[in-house]
């Protein structure tokens, strides 16, 4: 998502200074114009071209806005199946050895009528890690309500779970996904709470404060990317980066 | 003698635009029938009543403009006159958007007519969509002609 | 073997067969055999239902409040009977009607109410009603009316004006007379009131009209020097969304009925019509073509947070929120002609219902689940082409002519009538 928005920057740049140039002749035309022909019809005419070149534009922005819409969606839908290939490698124990992870392309799979997909909830006799398997199956295919509660499930029976912090991180992510702000922001501040050491508990952090400002509680976001460094001064770079560009955006001192 | 050479410079400027398009026939051949100067009939044969549009657009054109001096010129010699601008669409578009770019249109031609020196107090204006179709027909021929803006004398 | 026809159907699976039912004439009175008549009339006109021609019946004494013989309609195809009973009263009648489900061979359904006579359509449209939500699960739609342009005379000197009529076509009533152009009729939640666009006397601009349906008192809604257009009421009745137009283009404005406060919502150099609140009179979807061609657009109901939906190839035009809120219905025009579509109000989803020369101006039955709008065929030869209404399902699957006394267009489909 980050290395997204860094690329596409520059491109969407270009609009607003077109919009500036534009601007610029609107307000030279008139004088201009009226000097040299002292013809309104020629200043229609420009102001008619203008409002063109204006129109065109604006239906290329909403173009853009949407394919950067669906590009950030499928996005989002990669990094989460991306996440999940590393951490059934981590589950594996570094080795590539063990069992198969269930299948990392699940995605692709999906549509064949998975036919792992027992009728039984898997909620009574299932195992810690085929519930939560579950679950993370559907938050990517999108099923953000019954991931939430397969993530809630798994969090409740196996608080102290390797992968709980994990858990509660995407139970976050099921709301965060449906702009359920509110709630996004208590699960992601009770997994800072309960499981800051969690290998999540980077993301986890940074993804509070975005929902807080995603809330207009700036000065809690930025206070909240502050604790960054002091908390995961190990995080990785990209995780970095994006703290420094969420405290740009949001005006953090 | 000073209306019979303004009359004649009408005539050669709409033989001249004939050239561009066959809409323009029929007001070529009528210079040479007997309208009253002065006249609705006159404005409407001699002038040209309607200017034509592309699909979807209100920008006047090329042609769209000839026609227009023409009746700004006419429109001011003969004072008496107050004119009604009628937008039209063609069919190809819904009621309502239509109503909408017909106004739309009405007013382009108002515009131009009224930085040609015509008073805007004379030019009223009125959308009539795809309502009133003339000539009645679903082919491009007949779409193209739909897309006008038609001065209405009163 | 097949499964046997059931009483029930669930109309959003992709493929089913119409309920087989039986209908019998509604004993008692002269009026029953009619009412019969109009409820088989609604139920075959869903396109859910395949009424079993009366010859075939073998019981022919049906009694309308003890059980029938099930075997005896069970083997003419029947999944459901219906048969009911008109009684005089007092000046009044009272109607009792039964749906038996005859695969069970119990009672699926039973009313019973009394009315004036004269209400003897409305009474059998209120019972085919309960059948339908009976067997479908869905409310019905056919105690309702329809609000539409009746279109006569030549091509190019059309006759419009507003019809009311009930959905099945019957009991027609002109509303304006005529003698100026009057469009896009609208009808407020209660039925009382309808809003129009019509042209004034002597070529003036068009203008929003309210008017009384019963007592035929109009009224001016709000007096601007441009074109107003586009009226539709919010699902509350308490205000009516339109476009006005200054100066060449429209914008959307917002009029308190009572009141008649107006308020601007949208402010821009592009043409913004063909407004429509959502079923929660929170938001409005509206097509402006301020990106270059008419596309769909929906901000909140007080005007900002504009956000584009369509991004389909072609142009998007009319749209209208479904009662049940989950879908936006819609004309399209592209190359290949036009279309009736909808999608979810996030643009997602989008589907095309129908199709042809000329489709236009969609609008929902109650229940969200049935679309009427019209169809017009080419014109040729000076003479203006057809122009018919048409209902079709959700799924697109069934599509009929609704029956009008002449050309129509610009149906606009009624709340169900309140009892």
């Amino acid at each position: 998502m980050a290395a997204f928005g860094v690329k596409l920057l520059p491109a969407m740049k270009i609009i607003p200074s077109r919009f500036a140039l534009l601007s610029a002749l609107v307000l030279a035309l008139p004088t201009v114009a009226a000097a040299q022909r002292g013809d309104s019809v020629y200043v229609d005419d420009r102001l008619n071209q203008l409002q063109q070149s204006l129109t065109m534009m604006t239906g290329q922005i909403e173009q853009l806005q949407h394919r950067n819409a669906q590009l950030q969606q499928q996005l989002e839908k990669m990094q989460t199946d991306y996440e999940y290939r590393i951490e059934q490698l981590e589950k594996g124990g570094g080795g590539a050895g063990g069992r198969p992870a269930p299948r990392p392309g699940a995605q692709a799979a999906a549509p064949a009528a998975a036919p792992s997909a027992a009728p039984s909830p898997g909620a009574a006799g299932g195992s810690a890690d085929q519930l939560y398997d579950e679950a993370f199956k559907k938050l990517q295919d999108g099923d953000y309500a019954g991931a939430e509660r397969g993530f809630k499930t798994f969090v409740q029976r196996n608080p102290q779970n390797k992968l709980a912090g994990n858990a509660q991180y995407w139970l976050g992510e099921t709301y965060y996904a449906r702009r359920d702000y509110q709630n996004a922001m208590t699960a992601f501040a009770e997994g800072y709470k309960a499981y800051k050491a969690s290998p999540k508990g980077p993301d986890n952090l940074l993804k509070l404060g975005i929902t807080m400002a995603a809330l207009n509680r700036k000065s809690d976001a930025c206070a909240v990317f502050a604790r960054f460094s002091q908390d995961y001064p190990r995080a990785t770079d990209l995780q970095k980066r994006r703290i420094d560009q969420e405290r740009q955006k949001n005006g953090c001192g | 003698m000073r209306m019979i050479k303004a009359w004649m410079a009408m005539a050669a400027m709409v033989v001249v635009a004939a050239c561009s398009s066959n809409t323009n026939d029929q007001q070529a051949s009528a210079a040479t029938t007997s309208v009253a100067p002065g006249s609705v009939g006159d404005f409407r044969q001699n002038v040209g009543d309607r200017v034509f549009f592309d699909t979807d657009m209100s920008t006047i054109n090329d042609e769209g403009r000839q026609t227009l001096n023409r009746q700004a010129e006419w429109l001011k010699k003969y004072s008496n006159y107050q004119v009604t601008i009628e937008g039209h669409c063609d069919e190809r578009g819904t009621r309502e958007y239509n109503l909408a770019l017909g106004e739309r249109r009405a007013n382009s031609a108002r515009q131009y007519l009224i930085a040609q020196g015509v008073p805007a107090a004379r030019l009223k204006t009125i959308s009539y969509g795809k309502e009133r179709p003339d000539p009645v027909g679903s082919d491009e021929a007949a779409w193209a002609r739909n897309r006008r803006a038609v001065s209405a004398l009163q | 073997m097949p499964a046997r026809a059931q009483l029930t159907i669930d109309m959003t699976r992709p493929s089913f067969e119409p309920v087989p039912i039986a209908i019998v004439d509604f004993k008692g009175d002269s009026v029953g055999a009619q009412m019969a008549g109009v409820i088989r009339n609604d139920l075959q006109n869903s396109g859910l239902f395949r009424v079993i021609p009366q010859g075939s019946y073998i019981q022919q004494n049906v009694d309308a409040t003890s059980p029938p013989q099930f075997p005896s309609w069970r083997q003419i195809g029947a999944a459901g009977l219906v048969v009911g009973q008109v009684v005089q009263s007092g000046g009044n009648i009272k109607v009792d009607f039964r749906l038996w489900d005859v695969v069970v061979g119990q009672q699926a359904t039973g009313l019973s109410f009394t009315s004036q006579p004269s209400n003897w359509r409305r009474l059998a449209h209120i019972i085919a009603d309960a059948i339908y939500k009976r067997v479908t699960g869905e409310e019905g739609y056919f105690d309702t009316r329809v609000a539409y342009v009746s279109e006569s005379g030549p091509g190019n000197n059309r006759t419009k004006r507003i019809a009311i009529m009930d959905q099945d076509g019957a009991n027609n009533r002109y509303i304006t007379d005529g003698r100026t152009i009057a469009l896009t009729p609208r009808f407020s939640p209660t039925l009382q009131e309808i809003v129009y666009m019509a042209y004034g006397e002597n070529n003036t601009p068009p203008r929003v009209y309210l008017q009384n349906v019963d007592s035929g008192r109009r009224e001016l809604l709000g007096n601007f020097p441009g074109m107003s257009f586009a009226p539709r009421f919010s699902p509350d009745g308490t205000k009516v969304v339109m476009s006005i137009s200054a100066d060449g283009n429209s914008d959307l404005y917002e009029m308190d009925v009572r009141g008649r406060q107006l308020r601007r919502l949208t402010n821009t150099p592009a043409i913004d019509t063909s407004p429509c609140y959502s079923n929660d009179g929170t938001q409005i979807v509206f097509n402006s073509d301020r990106g270059g061609a008419q596309q769909l657009y929906v901000m909140s109901s007080g005007g900002g947070g504009e956000r584009r939906i369509s991004f389909g190839e072609g142009r998007y035009a009319t749209p209208v929120w479904s009662p049940r809120g989950d879908f936006i219905a819609f004309t399209k025009i592209s190359s290949g002609g036009f279309g009736i579509g909808v999608m979810r109000p996030d643009g997602s989803g989008e589907r095309t219902l129908a199709s042809g020369f000329l489709v236009e101006g969609p609008t929902w039955a109650p229940n969200g689940r049935v679309i009427m709008f019209f169809r017009g065929q080419p014109s040729g030869g000076g003479r203006a082409g057809a122009v018919t209404l048409h209902q079709v399902d959700i799924t697109g699957r069934f599509e009929r002519q609704v029956p009008t006394p002449t050309d129509a267009s610009d149906p606009a489909w009624s709340p169900l009538i309140p009892q």
